[in-house]
């Protein structure tokens, strides 16, 4: 892949999510022909393209309801949707909470450094209170998007934050994250050197910490007092469920039959009776 | 001052009361420029979650009686459609930018025309018209501005400013005042409070048997005052031209300089530059394919505007194509070449 041009800027934080993703996947020995990367429009959508893996480059917001038709037309890819805070939280927000409600069996990896990147600098949905920007000229007014705590309240089945600085423990969390059965939002909490002056790396590293090894992920209020605590925002699984079905799973096309849509053959006969059902009735 | 600020002060100075935006390149500099000079006037300014959003918070605005305006490129114009239908069906004014880029999908952000077909045929769902602009210069986007939001009121539509990046960064001298405004109907649909008043409703959901189409009869009647009255369209050299090109925005500047040099070589050529592109200059086209001569369409796109140049020529005379698709943009070399061409048979002709 050295022949791949990396636009990002030099000490981005989306070149130590790359690394972390790709030593997960290699760690999983997930197989790049069955990996499909699902990204929107932003510098974090650019993701895809710097993988060796199959690669839908979509709508801005729109990643994962596409990640979604593609699982359910073939449940034996591995399917990670992978785009910025604006992109999954702020035009994509109404696909958020339905993906989480339809729980189909993808991973949702935010690489969040609350500002809009690409587009140079506005504020984003988890942009910081007080936050300024050429457009946010007073300061953000907003209470800031908490995706943990809306995923929390819709019981999404694996739901994390991670931090680009730490390579190592943000590796972990994705590869648990691809491994749960079911939606698996990460949220990656990563600085934008060249547009976010407030949320450097000094600051997440003043202001994160990880959850304590006594966590309980099964324990749901537990997990969403701690999404929405004040203060330092703590990292790690916040909450885990293994135990709900997902959308593959419930859905009647795999019901008797588990093969991928693309492997079953026409069948005939059924395809017969149903033009037989239709003819004179035009 | 770039063509996008200026265009943003415009606005202000033509009594914009609200702007609805969501980031998106080439015109951040509206959104920015509107953010800090909005709070300055003390009107409204929201940088929104999604252009859907933007769209449907001008069609609350506008339902009140006020101002508003909203500004996105290529792909978040199309996400708005939907939106801009329903004000055409609810007859609400509403002023909508679109500083173009290439498409389809996300193409790329360099100057594009390719959003013609997307702004002069109504573009979202629907029997409707929206009045479109198509400036080529930073004075002329700026104008366009002020008239915009009095068309809009006039006649209760959309208008729509078709830009590009050029325009939107080209720095040019611009003369900034508010021209005077038209007299206009007063706002008696608003959503003001029903005190000492029957109610207004604001919908455009028509069931009643015939009260739908009676509403597109009545809205088409309007369309066709417009064509009317409101066509804007400058003609240069034409007079006595044998190759007339017609282009708008910036491939308008481009067939310009092609033209000048096109004289300048013995050519006779010329330019006709529509500034409204609905309403289309239908009869001006016309008219000048009553003489005989050859027209020569230029656009930024794979041909749209050409084929109202079509419509309107109506097989009086030959209608040619020039055009660069996908944030390609032409040359004066490239036009001038096509312009020498065309010009061959009427001088073997006259000679
Ligand atoms: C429909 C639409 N609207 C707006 C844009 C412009 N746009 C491109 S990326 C982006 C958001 C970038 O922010 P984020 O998703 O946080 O990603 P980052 O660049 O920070 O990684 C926007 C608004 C677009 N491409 N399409
Ligand atoms: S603008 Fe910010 S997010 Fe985008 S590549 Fe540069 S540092 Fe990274």
């Amino acid at each position: 892949m050295g022949n791949i041009d990396i636009a990002w800027c030099p000490g981005c934080g989306n070149f130590a999510i790359l690394k972390a993703l790709k030593a997960a996947l290699a760690e999983l020995e997930i197989e790049p022909g069955r990996l499909v990367l699902v990204s929107g429009i932003g510098q974090a959508a650019k993701i895809p393209h710097y993988l060796r893996a199959n690669v839908f480059n979509g709508l801005h917001g729109r990643g994962l309801p596409a990640a979604t038709a593609i699982k359910a037309a073939n449940p034996s890819l591995t399917v990670i949707a992978e785009s910025g805070d604006g992109d999954m939280y702020g035009e994509g927000g109404n696909h958020l909470v339905h993906t989480i409600r339809r729980n189909p069996d993808i991973t949702n990896i935010v690489h969040d450094n609350m500002v809009y990147g690409l587009t140079k600098g506005q504020a984003s949905p988890t942009s910081r209170l007080g936050f300024k920007t050429p457009v946010q000229v007073a300061g953000v007014l907003l209470e800031p998007f908490n995706p943990l705590a809306v995923a929390i309240a819709l019981n999404a089945g694996f739901v994390a934050r991670a931090f680009s600085g730490d390579a190592e423990q943000t590796k972990e969390i994705i590869k648990r994250a691809v491994l749960h059965k079911g939606y698996a939002l990460v949220d990656i909490l990563q600085p934008c050197v060249s547009f976010n002056k407030l949320n450097t790396y000094q600051w997440f590293k003043e202001n994160c910490y990880y959850l304590e090894e006594a966590h309980d992920a099964s324990d749901r209020n537990e997990a969403f007092k701690r999404s929405t605590e004040e203060g330092k925002l703590p990292l790690g699984v916040f909450y885990l469920d293994p135990g709900r079905k997902s959308f593959e799973e419930s859905t009647v096309a795999y019901r008797e039959d588990k093969r991928p849509l693309y492997e079953r053959d026409v069948d005939m006969e059924r395809l017969g009776s149903l033009i037989e059902k239709f003819k004179g009735a035009f | 001052m770039c063509g996008n600020e200026a265009l943003a002060e415009a606005a202000i100075i033509a009594g914009c009361d609200a702007y609805f935006g969501y980031p998106i390149t080439p015109q951040n500099e509206i959104t920015a420029y509107m953010s800090r000079r909005m709070a300055e006037e003390g009107r409204v300014f929201v940088q929104s979650e999604s252009e859907l959003a933007a769209i449907n918070m001008v069609f609350g605005a506008s339902a009140t009686g006020k101002r508003a305006m909203t500004s996105s490129s290529s792909p978040g114009i199309s996400l708005m459609q939907e939106g801009i239908s329903y004000l055409a069906g609810a007859e609400l004014p509403a002023v909508v930018v679109n500083v173009m880029r290439g498409g389809p999908g996300l193409g790329n952000i360099a100057p594009s025309q390719a959003d013609y077909f997307q702004a002069t045929r109504g573009g979202g769902h629907g029997d409707y018209r929206t009045i479109v602009f198509g400036p080529s210069t930073v004075q002329e986007v700026a104008d366009c501005m002020q008239l915009a939001f009095d068309l809009a009121d006039q006649y209760r539509m959309t208008a729509v400013v078709l830009a590009d990046g050029f325009l939107g960064q080209m720095m040019e001298p611009v003369v900034l005042e508010k021209k005077p405004g038209r007299k206009l109907p007063p706002k008696d649909w608003a959503l003001t409070g029903a005190k000492a008043r029957p109610q207004n409703i604001v919908r455009s959901l028509w069931l009643p048997e015939g009260s739908l189409e009676e509403l597109n009869h009545k809205l088409q009647a309007k369309y066709d005052r417009v064509q009317a009255d409101e066509v804007v369209c400058e003609q240069y050299d034409t007079e006595d031209a044998d190759v007339v090109v017609v282009a708008y925005g910036v491939a308008a500047r481009i067939a310009r300089s092609a033209v000048n040099k096109a004289r300048h070589e013995g050519i006779r050529a010329g330019l006709i530059r529509p500034i409204t592109l609905w309403p289309f200059p239908t009869e001006q086209i016309s008219m000048a394919a009553d003489e005989l001569r050859i027209f020569l369409t230029v656009e930024m796109s794979n041909g749209q505007m050409v084929e109202d140049v079509k419509l309107a020529v109506n097989g009086k005379a030959p209608v040619l194509f020039h055009g660069r698709p996908g944030g390609g943009v032409p040359t004066v070399e490239e036009i001038l070449e096509r312009i020498r061409q065309l010009s061959i048979p009427r001088r073997v002709r006259t000679a």
